[in-house]
């Protein structure tokens, strides 16, 4: 193939080309580049590329030049890790807002009296800002999926997700995790005397009522099933758990929803058992899961509205410490 | 089957560690945080048991990213992960927040340049301590299930020399393989170099 010919395919290419000699500097610049760096030949050639770009110094772009002059070996740099390494846009007005091209780069060693280092750019732009977009809308799936339909916090797919990564992190950095569990008193009667619609906005208002408390915590409440919510407390003890468990209580209580066929009192009211452990690598989440509700259970066989913790000495369940109402 | 001596195995296994080492500074540069990198076992199996002996339990899926070198000895360079650590290592290495699920195929080239930078950085060890050079190839990504491991089954006169990879990032400790494909030829070359700079060092 003569020159001329070998000249014009290398222009016509979409993909940039650049030519190093031995020494790292510059030898050969194709149409692409001029296109988008906005410097001709002329402004380049025998220079060095950490010259003509600076930021190009310390990053794997030199490091690859380096690689395929000194050891003959390739490299391939891709846009995830490296970002926009070259000042290259796609338009004038993307050069004044400094929005770069996204590359991926390929260094490759040549065998050639003159020429050490072929570099070739490829434009992935259109390919970056597709994935962003794929990402966006599975992040929103993602939160769709992963919240309840109608009170609008975590649903069970959430917790037992997280259920099993606190686990597995407490496991690890062996720390205590608790975990609480609320269940709203005489619901079926709510249900019966006001009807569902009225028993879903009460879900809602409990609901919201309990993430609200936890709002400044970044803690999650999610939805476990009927009337039932569970939150999990990463580096929480038993102590802690309790004191915010009674905190939970008494806003539900103080939320003064008027319950007039519940036995514990005349407004809407929850009974709470709560855990905490710092979990064995042999134990299992459920583990968690089965006190807490032992603990709920005795909170309401011992008249609701109350919260007691799970005493793993005993097997029992004792009522949370506390200044107060409901609780011993 | 060539064995390798105890002397030998060591001697590669310094110089991988210092390959890798080099490789972690690099990646280490890449997160902006600490990477570690060890190789700390090296052994030599025949590659018709490879995906039997050492992959057949163990992983179910792999990501492979593999380079070609030639030079004084050719060698099929691999860095194997289980799938599910590879995702870990790219989610971890592009976004702490990003959950291995949620890479894309597009986010799995980042797996390549991972394993360009550790197995150019392996290579280019074996270069400067033996005063050779090789030819590397760009690197290529598969995606396999073991038994379908055609890398593997090509020639039975082929040896693999095999290290285990220790990679931990951000408290994430993920376990891998370095594989070093040779012919029967190849791998005498490389030995005769490690019997070389065995003696350099007054070993042998």
């Amino acid at each position: 193939m003569d020159d001329l010919l070998s000249a014009q395919l290398i222009d016509r290419l979409q993909t940039g080309v650049i030519l190093l000699d031995r020494q790292g500097r510059i030898l050969s610049w194709n149409a692409w580049m001029v296109k988008y760096s906005g410097l001709t030949l002329n402004d380049v050639v025998t220079r060095h590329l950490g010259e003509v770009f600076p930021e190009t110094a310390q990053t794997r772009l030199q490091d690859g030049i380096e690689q395929a002059v000194r050891f003959k070996l390739s490299s391939m740099l891709a846009p995830g890790l490296n970002g926009a390494i070259l000042p290259l846009y796609q338009q004038a007005m993307d050069r004044r807002l400094d929005q770069r091209m996204q590359q991926l780069i390929y260094v490759t060693p040549l065998h050639h009296e003159q020429c050490a280092v072929l570099i070739q750019v490829q434009d992935m732009t259109a390919t970056v800002r597709r994935e962003r977009r794929l990402r966006d809308q599975s992040s929103q799936l993602m939160a769709t999926t992963y919240r309840d339909a109608l009170t609008g916090v975590g649903n069970r797919r959430r917790f037992d997700q997280d259920l099993v990564n606190a686990f597995r992190d407490a496991q690890k950095k062996q720390q205590s995790l608790a975990l609480i569990m609320i269940d709203v008193d005489h619901f079926k009667a709510y249900n019966d005397h006001f009807g569902h619609l009225k028993g879903d906005e009460c879900l809602i208002r409990v609901a919201t009522a309990l993430q609200d408390t936890l709002r400044h915590t970044g803690d999650r409440i999610s939805r476990y099933g009927g009337e039932e919510f569970v939150l999990l407390l990463a580096d929480a003890g038993r102590a802690t758990a309790c004191t915010i468990a009674e905190r939970l209580r008494r806003w539900i209580e103080e939320l003064q929803l008027p319950h007039p066929t519940s036995h514990s009192g005349e407004v809407v009211t929850v009974s709470i058992g709560v855990t905490a452990m710092i979990p064995t690598h042999e134990q299992l989440a459920y583990s968690l899961l089965g006190q807490a509700d032992l603990a709920l259970y005795r909170a309401k066989d011992e008249g609701r509205n109350r919260c007691f913790y799970y005493d793993a000495e005993n097997s029992d369940a004792l009522p949370c410490c506390s200044d107060g109402a409901g609780d011993d | 089957m060539a064995e390798l001596s105890d002397l030998q195995r060591d001697a590669l296994g310094e110089l991988f560690n210092l390959g890798v080492g080099r490789a972690a500074r690099s990646l280490s540069q890449i997160v902006r945080d600490e990477v570690h990198l060890s190789a700390p076992l090296v052994s030599l199996v025949r590659s018709s048991t490879i995906a039997t002996d050492l992959l057949g339990s163990e992983f179910k899926e792999l990501s492979m990213v593999s380079i070609r070198f030639s030079g004084p000895f050719d060698a099929q360079a691999i860095l194997l992960f289980p799938e599910r650590n590879a995702l870990a290592i790219v989610s971890h290495m592009l976004d702490p927040d990003l959950l291995p699920e949620e890479v894309s195929e597009f986010e799995q080239e980042a797996m390549c340049e991972i394993g360009n930078i550790i197995l150019n950085a392996c290579i280019s060890a074996l270069a400067d301590e033996f005063g050779v050079e090789f030819h590397g190839d760009l690197p290529m990504h598969h995606f396999n299930t073991p038994g379908a491991l055609p890398l593997f089954d090509q020639d039975d006169d082929q040896v693999i020399l095999v290290l285990q990879i220790h990679l931990a990032i951000r408290q994430e400790r993920i376990k891998g393989h370095l594989l070093f494909l040779l012919s029967v030829s190849s791998l005498n070359a490389l030995l005769t170099y490690v019997d070389g700079y065995l003696s350099r060092l007054g070993m042998q």
